[in-house]
């Protein structure tokens, strides 16, 4: 059997095909896209669109993505001395934290600043998230404590012999 | 520059972000993307018909079904879309950062399919606190043109990366013998294509100053021990982020996640008739004319015109109909309406049955002022003309003294403060 060397552009000619296929509906579907914002936008608003295009742009690439790098390094670093697991649950209620609270926040916020009626918004946000945030680092507490003591009486019944690292 | 990009991108590496990785995350982000489109597209159309377009009357809850969805998905989105973003994140820092025409190409439709997608499903959950302060443009044109620049850039994204979305579909040809993600530069094919091909291997020389002893640090911090759970973790993170999300906010939509509604915009049996409220009587500017003695509801047919006060109207045999009415924001809830069926109204005038009923209502100046009834929702048995809800009279914030409901259509063309019906040739 002979060992064929295959470059990145030679892919089977399925894939290929299907390749040339999906971009050809994607620029497609751009144009019309582009046709919509033509004709159905109105000129005027053009720029406040391109002003939250860029800024997503520069929220997500010059500030959210420096920002998860910086706490990705922390960790790694702090990773020599405190257990993987424990790293782990901490680093999934952080997560979980952060996504509910840029959800919720603009609510409290839209909520502060007034509502077209009191059933838009009716509930307390500010509390509701407080509990649920609390919740989870309880829960993360918990988790971390039965994580630790299984390791610990792991490690006594070996007599120690697998320590963490 | 581009060897500390490179650097950087490197240094970024860590066990859940791999190919196999991107792949799992994108095929559900991006079915999330289709659902969102299709529901999307529904409840435009629902709005702005086609000619030849019909919609289904039945399931009565089909438009919230679909409007449910669409806000779910969108919100489930956001641990979704970050956790694909996080995955794939070192490709940000990618060195040449531009190879060429093609190469340039790609990145910007990147560029264009990510700020796309962050904008649009910011300004959908906005939209859901009606936060329209925010945006400096209608928000209906803007979302649905960004879709179509979404789900475009979404089908060439996917035939850019289908030879590694080919690679790494299944599970058992991601991982070698130990558990670790194939590299995705030695591309192993079985069967027909066999073949190996080797990375084109760029030496890297030691870099000096202080990005050089950034990166020597990096290196001396050890990377975690264990990368198949590190990779379960993060998946389990994302799904438990997803999962927080839905059950505290899909409430607002789906009755069987009421109790735990607590963060949603909405919440069920909170409002006058026990209904949440999207436009108020004042907002609409109705306050006067809605609760004037005077009020009546013109019927008309060509040259055929009825007038209805609203003792007429409950004169006219009563129907009473489970309803929900929801709302393009995703939310909905299920009531009981009470009034005379349209097509009563319709008949009294002598309105053909195939015939489209144009329903305008006492607020001025306003998208939602006016509606069109197309047949098959006009003649269906359900569709009333109500006066009722839930039990007591209709309260002027839900559009008193009568209003349209239907079954399967969006709230904002179930016309409050009726001022007339107008059967359409």
């Amino acid at each position: 059997m002979t060992e064929a060397v295959t470059r990145p552009q030679d892919f089977s000619p399925a894939i290929r095909r299907w390749r040339v296929a999906l971009i050809i509906v994607g620029i497609g579907l751009l144009a019309l896209g582009g046709w919509v914002l033509l004709t159905d936008v109105k000129p005027q608003q053009y720029i406040g669109i391109l002003t939250w295009f860029l800024g997503a742009l520069i929220i997500h690439d010059g500030i959210i993505a420096p920002i998860v790098f910086a706490i990705g390094l922390g960790m790694r670093r702090a990773s020599s001395r405190i257990p993987f697991v424990v790293l782990v649950i901490v680093q999934g209620a952080l997560v979980t934290i952060a996504l509910l609270v840029a959800i919720v926040v603009p609510e409290i916020l839209k909520k502060s600043i007034g509502t077209g009626n009191e059933t838009l918004l009716p509930l307390d946000y500010a509390r509701n998230l407080s509990i649920v945030v609390v919740a989870l680092l309880a829960l993360a507490v918990v988790l971390i404590g039965i994580v630790l003591r299984r390791g610990a009486k792991r490690s006594k019944a070996h007599f120690a012999t697998l320590s963490d690292r | 520059m581009q060897r500390l990009l490179f650097e950087l991108r490197q240094r970024l590496a860590a066990p859940s972000r791999n190919p196999r990785m991107a792949v799992v995350l994108g095929r559900l982000l991006g079915a999330a993307f289709l659902l969102c489109f299709g529901t999307g597209l529904y409840s435009h159309f629902l709005q702005e018909p086609l000619p030849w377009m019909h919609f289904p009357t039945r399931p009565v809850g089909l438009y919230q079904l679909t409007q449910g969805v669409h806000i779910v998905t969108g919100i489930v989105c956001f641990p979704l879309i970050t956790a694909k973003l996080y995955a794939v994140f070192p490709e940000l820092f990618q060195s040449p950062p531009i190879r060429g025409l093609k190469h340039a190409l790609e990145r910007a439709s990147i560029a264009l399919f990510v700020a796309a997608s962050l904008v649009e499903i910011t300004i959908g959950l906005l939209n859901t606190y009606q936060w329209y302060q925010l945006f400096p443009f209608s928000f209906r044109q803007t979302h649905f043109t960004f879709s179509f620049v979404i789900i475009g850039s979404l089908a060439i994204h996917i035939g850019i990366k289908l030879p590694i979305i080919a690679k790494y579909w299944k599970k058992k040809d991601s991982y070698d013998e130990n558990g670790d993600v194939v590299p995705l530069d030695r591309v192993t094919y079985s069967g027909e294509d066999a073949g190996v091909f080797e990375p084109v291997a760029g030496e890297l020389q030691p870099v000096g100053g202080v990005t050089g002893r950034v990166f020597r640090w990096i290196d001396r911090t050890p990377e975690p021990p264990k990368p198949q759970a590190s990779r379960r973790a993060f998946l389990a993170t994302v799904g438990i982020a997803a999962a927080a999300i839905v059950t505290f906010t899909a409430g607002q939509s789906f009755r069987i996640l009421d109790s735990t509604n607590i963060l949603g915009p909405r919440k069920n049996g909170i409002g006058p008739n026990s209904l949440p409220v999207n436009r108020t009587a004042e907002a609409a500017k109705v306050l006067e004319s809605a609760a004037s003695a005077n009020w009546n509801l013109a019927v008309t047919n060509g040259t055929v015109s009825k007038v209805f006060t609203r003792a007429d109207l409950l004169a006219l045999p009563q129907y009473e109909v489970q309803l929900p009415i929801a709302c393009v924001e995703g939310w909905s809830q299920m009531a009981s309406w009470k009034g005379p069926r349209l097509s009563d109204l319709v008949d009294a005038v002598g309105g053909d049955a195939g015939a489209t009923i144009r329903a305008t209502s006492l607020e001025q100046k306003s998208l939602y002022a006016v509606s069109s009834v197309p047949p098959e929702y006009a003649r269906d048995e359900l569709t009333l003309v109500a006066l009722e809800l839930n039990g007591d009279e209709l309260d002027l914030d839900h559009g008193y003294p009568a209003r349209l409901i239907a079954p399967g259509r969006p709230g904002v063309l179930q016309t409050k403060w009726l001022s007339s019906l107008e059967v359409l040739a």
